[in-house]
């Protein structure tokens, strides 16, 4: 496979935003997409030996997820670093700190993009983005409860209106979802303390809650789907 | 194993999946990219992806998007990590 400059990955971006990409522009990406087949592998590889996780792995950022990424963002295609990554989802907060500990010690050259620190419109996550012989491979790692809330933003995006998961879009929507990663922020500051049972019990609690009113959320807006 | 999801986002539902071993890497890629290419002619707008996971399981628990509906997704949230 020949080497794709830098120079070409950038102009095929610019071609894949007028959103009619050709055969060949297809092709061309997915040559570049398979140019971090090597660093992906050695990721995952390392997570399940170093780390002992298993990670859901995304070989390759879909054509569309890149096109939206490249028209909502400055971002050039040869700057992306989720082109290739993969997926942890622990327990709970506590569980999180540690596995980020275990990837920054186990994994190269690494960024840490700490989103609970910083929500992204509303989603919480740490983002580990490590480089391997110059190719960066994103890791995602999310408790349980950033995972409900996660995937609940893109199904609603999916399915109503792809602006809500970048704070665009149905005012309701939008509000349903800074309740509730607002409520899972208070849930991970208490959770942080939890050491006592009785901690323990109100968390589960809190929880229970949670997803009642997430559920709740969703009644309402479930008349919405296309 | 590999699995090569089809995935219609307006209607939030798979069309296809198609999985494949792990040693057949370059199978699933070329497989994914002849599937985007038909679909590109035919101006069908889906979400081509191509994912690893221990097994469907797996999947289904880090990539509930695909597979759940809304009300599914907050009705059954999920309680174990990978």
């Amino acid at each position: 496979m020949a080497t794709i400059s830098k120079t070409q990955v950038d102009r095929l971006g610019e071609r894949l935003k007028t959103g009619t990409p050709t055969e060949l522009d297809l092709r061309l990406l997915d040559s570049f997409r398979r140019s971090f087949a090597p660093a992906y592998e050695h990721v995952v590889s390392t997570i399940r030996k170093e780390v002992d996780f298993e990670p859901t792995g995304r070989p390759a950022k879909s054509t569309t997820s890149i096109v939206e990424k490249l028209l909502r963002e400055t971002i050039r295609l040869s700057q992306m670093h989720d082109i290739a990554g993969c997926r942890l989802v622990v327990a709970d907060i506590k569980a999180q700190d540690d596995a980020v500990t275990r990837l920054l010690h186990a994994l190269p050259e690494t960024v840490v993009m700490d989103r609970r620190a910083n929500p992204s419109h509303g989603y919480r996550a740490v983002h580990i983005v490590c480089q391997v012989e110059g190719q960066p491979i994103e890791v995602q790692v999310r408790t349980l409860l950033q995972h409900l809330w996660a995937e609940l933003s893109e199904k609603v995006s999916d399915v109503v209106d792809p602006a809500i998961k970048y704070g665009g879009g149905d005012p309701g929507a939008q509000s349903m979802l800074a309740k509730g990663s607002a409520v899972i922020a208070d849930f991970e500051r208490v959770e942080r303390l939890a050491d006592d049972p009785s901690v323990g019990d109100g968390l589960i609690k809190i929880k229970r809650d949670l997803h009642a009113a997430l559920k709740s959320g969703i009644e309402e807006w479930k008349t919405l789907e296309r | 194993m590999l699995f090569l999801i089809e995935y219609d986002r307006s209607r939030g539902t798979v069309v296809n999946m198609t999985t494949f071993p792990d040693h057949d890497r370059r199978v699933a890629a070329d497989t994914r990219l002849d599937l985007e290419i038909a679909l590109n002619r035919q101006g069908v707008q889906r979400e081509v992806v191509l994912l690893e996971a221990a097994n469907e399981d797996a999947l289904r628990r880090t990539h509930r998007r695909y597979f759940a509906n809304l009300p599914d997704l907050v009705e059954n949230p999920g309680d174990r990590p990978t």
